[in-house]
C-alpha cells in the first residue's frame, strides 16, 4: 500500500486519482438554484431552454437551496434582499459555489449610486465567477458555469472535506441574517 | 364634468379654504391647509357630483428651501370621468399628517412609502412600517439632505476602489 | 428449502457451514441483487426522463458523461453522496433521518415479487399482487414522516397532500386489480402471467371490454399513486418549493429521487404483468419456455421492453400535461374513478357468469376487443402522421442524438414553428 501511495508535491498519487474521479462526478452534475432577483433571471431561464441547453452538461435547476450546488445571483440585489440571499446561501449544502451574473450583481451596475442597491454580490457572499453583461447572454452564463467546472477539476476535494476549511473568500459578515 | 366646471363646482363647495394654482401652471390642482387635509379629501371623495373615488397616485416632495414637504394626491372619478390633484404642505421637522387610508384604502401602501422615503408619519395609520427599505435602515432617502450610512449590517454601501 | 441449501453446500464444497447460514447468505445475496437491479433501473430511468424531456422540448439532454450521456445517473448519484447531509436545526432529527429509508424500503421491497422472467423472480408469493399493494403503502408513511419531521410549512403541506392522495387512489387501484384477479383466479404474479398468452388477444387488457377500461383506470390511479404529473401535487414546484423533500439534501434526497423513479418502473411492470402478458413470448407455451435458456432470456427481454414502453408513456405524459388542482384531483378519484372501477368489477363478474370457461364465444370477444384496441392505435398513429406531414419536418426518432457540440443547428431547432410556417406558406400560395 505504501508503494502505491506515492507522496508527491501535491499530495499522494492514489488520493489524487480518487479526487479526479470524484471531481468528474461533481463537475458533471452541477445543479443550480432557480432563483432570480431581477431581469437577468429571464436569461437564466433561457439558459435551460433549447438554444443553450444547460442539461447537456448535467446542469438542471432545483427549486430548493438544499439540493443546489450553485447560487446564481441573477439581477439587482437590494439591501432588503441581501439578508435573504445570504440565508439561502447558508441553507445550501456544502460544497457550494456562487456566480455573480450581470453588471448589477458584479458591482451594482446601472444602479450603483442608488440608496437601495448593494454595490456587488461579493460584498456579502464569496463569489467564484463574475459574468459581465447587462444582461449576459445565455452563452455567457454557460461559459461561467463551465468556469466553475474548471475550478472544481482543480480542487483537492478529499482534503477539503476532511479538514472542513472555511472559504477564504467569504466576507464573513456577522449579523446579516 | 369638464375641467372648468369641476373647478367652479369645487370652489363653490369648499369656499375660501382652497388656494388654486395659477392657470399657467398646467394641471388643475388645489392646495389646502394641512389641518383641513383629511376633511376636504373626505368631502371630495363622498360628494355626489365630485365622487373622486379612486386614488391613483399619492406621493411627496421635499422642499428644504421652504422647510416644507409637499404631499400630492392624484384622484380620479370613474363615474364622472374627471380628475383632480389635491396638495398640501406640512412642516419638515414635525412631518405629521392625517391618514387618508379611511377614505381610500389604497393610501395604506402609498403612505407607507412616503413614511419610508420621506419620514412623514401619518396619524391613525393602521400599519405604518417601512415598505421598500429594510426595517432597520437609518434615514429617509428621498429627503434632499439625506446622507447614506457607511455600512448596512456590515455590508459597505460604497464599493471599495 | 433445505434441499437447495444442501445442494449449494455439496456443489461448492462448503461442508463446514450449516444449512441455515447458507440460506441466510443466500437471502442476503438475493436481496442485494434485487436492490441493485432496482437501483440500476431507476437510475437509468432518470437519464431516460431527461433525454426524452430534452427531445420533447427540442433540446438534447445530458450527453457529456459516457457514450450518449449514459453514465449521467452514476455521476449524479456520486455527487449526491458527496454533498453535505443537512439536518435543519428545528427538525425532528430521528424521524427526519429515518423517513427516506422507509420510502426506499417500501419501493424496492416491491421489486422482490416482480416477475422479470419465468424463473427470474426473487419470491413468487402466492399473494404476490396483494403484497405489492401492501408494501408500497410504506411510501406514504415515509413521505408523511418526512413532511412532518422537516418542520417546514411546504414540506408539511406536501406530506399531507401525499397522504391524502395516495390513500384515496389506493381504492381504484385495488378495485382494478380485483377485476383481474376475478378472471385469473390467483393472486400470484407468475400465476396471472401463466393464465395469459403471448399474442395480444390472449392478454387480459383485451379479455373483454371491461378489462380494456380497467387498464386505463389502473393506469390513471397508478400515476396518481406514484406522484407523477398530472398528479404531482405533493411536490408541486410552483406552489410548494419541492414539497415533502424541500429540506432534504445529499444522499437522503437521492433516496427519495430514486424511489420516485423506481415507482414508475414498478407501476409499468405491474401493468405489464396484469394486462400485457408479462414475459410470454408469442407462439411459445410456458412449458416450452421453461426448457430453453434462449427462450428464458427472450422472455426477460419481452418483459423489459413492455415495461419500458410503459415507462416511456409515463414520462411522455409528464412533459405534456399541466398539473391538476387538489380539489380536481380528489373529485376525479371519488366521483369518477371509484364508481367506474365498481362498474368494471361488476361487469367482469357478470361476464364470467356468462362465459365461465374458455369457449369460441369467449375467443370472439377477445378478438373483437383486440380489433377495437388496434383501431384506436391506428387512428392515433394516423393523426400523428397527419400532423407530422403538415409540419413538413423529416421524421427523427433518434432519442440518443448526441448533437453537435457548441453548434446551433437551425434545422433541428426551429421544428416547433414548422407547422405554423407551412400553414402560413399555404395561405400565401392560395392568395
Amino acid at each position: 500500500m505504501d508503494a502505491m501511495v506515492e507522496q508527491g508535491p501535491e499530495g499522494s498519487f492514489v488520493l489524487g486519482k480518487v479526487d479526479d474521479l470524484l471531481n468528474l462526478a461533481r463537475k458533471n452534475s452541477l445543479w443550480y438554484m432557480l432563483f432570480g432577483t431581477a431581469c437577468c433571471a429571464i436569461e437564466l431561464m433561457q439558459t435551460g431552454g433549447p438554444r443553450s441547453d444547460a442539461d447537456r452538461f448535467g446542469m438542471v435547476f432545483r427549486a430548493t437551496p438544499r439540493q443546489s450546488d450553485t447560487l446564481i445571483l441573477a439581477g439587482t440585489i437590494t439591501y432588503k434582499m441581501a439578508s435573504r440571499i445570504r440565508l439561502l446561501y447558508e441553507q445550501m449544502a456544502e460544497p457550494k459555489y456562487v456566480i455573480a451574473m450581470g453588471s448589477c450583481a458584479n458591482t451594482g451596475g446601472l444602479f450603483q449610486e442608488s440608496y437601495a442597491v448593494v454595490n456587488g454580490g461579493d460584498l456579502f457572499l464569496p463569489v467564484d465567477v463574475y459574468i459581465p453583461g447587462c444582461p449576459p447572454r445565455s452563452e455567457s452564463l454557460i461559459e461561467g458555469l463551465m468556469l466553475i467546472q474548471q475550478k472544481i477539476e482543480k480542487e483537492p476535494w478529499l482534503k477539503k472535506a476532511w479538514t472542513n476549511t472555511k472559504n477564504p473568500k467569504d466576507p464573513q459578515i456577522e449579523g446579516l441574517l | 364634468m369638464t375641467s372648468e366646471a369641476l373647478i367652479d363646482y369645487v370652489k363653490g363647495l369648499l369656499g375660501d379654504k382652497t388656494k388654486w394654482a395659477d392657470p399657467e401652471a398646467g394641471d388643475n390642482f388645489l392646495t389646502v391647509a394641512s389641518e383641513d387635509w383629511k376633511n376636504i379629501c373626505q368631502t371630495l371623495a363622498t360628494d355626489k357630483k365630485c365622487s373622486l373615488t379612486y386614488l391613483r397616485n399619492f406621493t411627496g416632495t421635499d422642499y428644504p428651501e421652504d422647510d416644507e414637504i409637499e404631499l400630492t394626491a392624484h384622484t380620479f372619478s370613474y363615474s364622472e370621468k374627471h380628475g383632480l390633484i389635491i396638495k398640501t404642505r406640512i412642516s419638515r421637522e414635525a412631518a405629521v399628517c392625517d391618514t387618508l387610508s379611511k377614505i381610500w384604502p389604497a393610501a395604506i401602501w402609498y403612505e407607507r412609502e412616503i413614511f419610508d422615503l420621506l419620514g412623514v408619519s401619518f396619524n391613525n395609520h393602521p400599519d405604518l412600517r417601512r415598505i421598500l427599505m429594510p426595517e432597520d435602515w437609518v434615514g429617509h432617502p428621498l429627503r434632499k439632505d439625506y446622507k447614506q450610512q457607511e455600512t448596512y449590517r456590515g455590508i459597505p454601501t460604497t464599493r471599495p476602489a | 428449502m433445505n434441499a437447495l441449501a444442501d445442494f449449494i453446500i455439496n456443489s461448492l464444497g462448503l461442508s463446514g457451514l450449516s444449512a441455515e447460514l447458507v440460506m441466510l447468505l443466500l437471502v442476503v445475496a438475493v436481496a442485494a441483487a434485487v436492490f441493485g437491479i432496482g437501483m440500476t433501473i431507476s437510475g437509468l430511468l432518470t437519464l431516460a426522463e431527461r433525454r426524452v424531456a430534452g427531445r420533447i422540448q427540442s433540446r438534447i439532454g445530458p450527453n457529456r458523461v459516457g457514450p450518449f450521456g449514459l453514465l449521467q445517473w452514476l455521476v449524479d448519484g456520486l455527487k449526491l453522496i458527496m454533498k453535505e447531509d443537512v439536518v435543519p436545526h428545528d427538525a425532528d432529527p430521528h424521524m427526519f433521518r429515518m423517513a427516506p429509508y422507509l420510502v426506499v424500503v417500501g419501493v424496492f421491497a416491491a421489486f422482490a415479487s416482480l416477475p422479470f422472467g419465468q424463473l427470474l423472480i426473487a419470491s413468487d408469493l402466492n399473494v404476490g399482487i396483494l403484497y405489492l399493494l401492501a408494501i408500497t403503502s410504506l411510501v406514504t408513511v415515509g413521505v408523511l414522516m418526512s413532511g412532518w419531521a422537516s418542520n417546514n410549512k411546504w414540506s408539511m403541506i406536501g406530506g399531507i397532500r401525499a397522504a391524502a392522495q395516495i390513500v384515496s387512489y389506493e381504492i381504484p387501484t385495488a378495485l382494478s386489480v380485483a377485476s383481474i384477479i376475478l378472471i385469473s383466479g390467483t393472486l400470484s404474479m407468475q400465476g396471472i402471467i401463466n393464465e395469459q398468452g403471448g399474442w395480444p388477444w390472449q392478454w387480459y387488457i383485451f379479455y373483454n371490454p371491461f378489462t380494456f377500461a380497467v387498464f386505463f383506470l389502473y393506469f390513471t390511479a397508478a400515476l396518481a399513486e406514484g406522484n407523477r404529473i398530472p398528479f404531482d401535487l405533493p411536490e408541486a414546484e410552483s406552489e410548494l418549493v419541492s414539497g415533502y423533500n424541500t429540506e432534504y439534501s445529499g444522499m437522503r434526497f437521492a433516496g427519495f429521487f430514486l424511489a420516485e423513479f423506481a415507482n414508475i418502473y414498478l407501476m409499468s411492470a405491474i401493468a405489464t404483468t396484469l394486462f400485457f402478458g408479462g414475459w410470454q413470448i408469442p407462439g411459445v407455451t410456458p412449458e416450452q419456455q421453461a426448457g430453453s435458456l434462449v427462450l428464458q432470456i427472450t422472455g426477460m427481454v419481452v418483459f423489459m421492453s413492455k415495461s419500458a414502453v410503459g415507462c416511456f408513456v409515463v414520462i411522455w405524459i409528464r412533459w405534456t400535461l399541466p398539473r391538476l388542482r387538489i380539489d380536481q384531483l380528489m373529485s376525479l378519484c371519488y366521483k369518477y374513478l371509484i364508481p367506474l372501477s365498481f362498474v368494471c368489477l361488476g361487469g367482469n363478474a357478470i361476464y364470467l357468469l356468462i362465459f365461465p370457461k374458455p369457449s369460441s364465444a369467449n375467443t370472439l370477444v377477445h378478438m373483437i376487443t383486440t380489433l377495437f384496441g388496434g383501431v384506436l392505435i391506428v387512428i392515433f398513429v394516423t393523426r400523428v402522421m397527419y400532423h407530422h406531414r403538415i409540419s413538413g419536418v423529416s421524421l427523427d426518432l433518434n432519442f440518443l442524438a448526441r448533437g453537435e457540440k457548441g453548434k446551433y443547428n437551425p434545422e433541428t431547432q426551429v421544428r416547433a414553428y414548422g407547422s405554423f410556417r407551412k400553414k402560413y406558406e399555404k395561405k400565401q400560395g392560395a392568395k
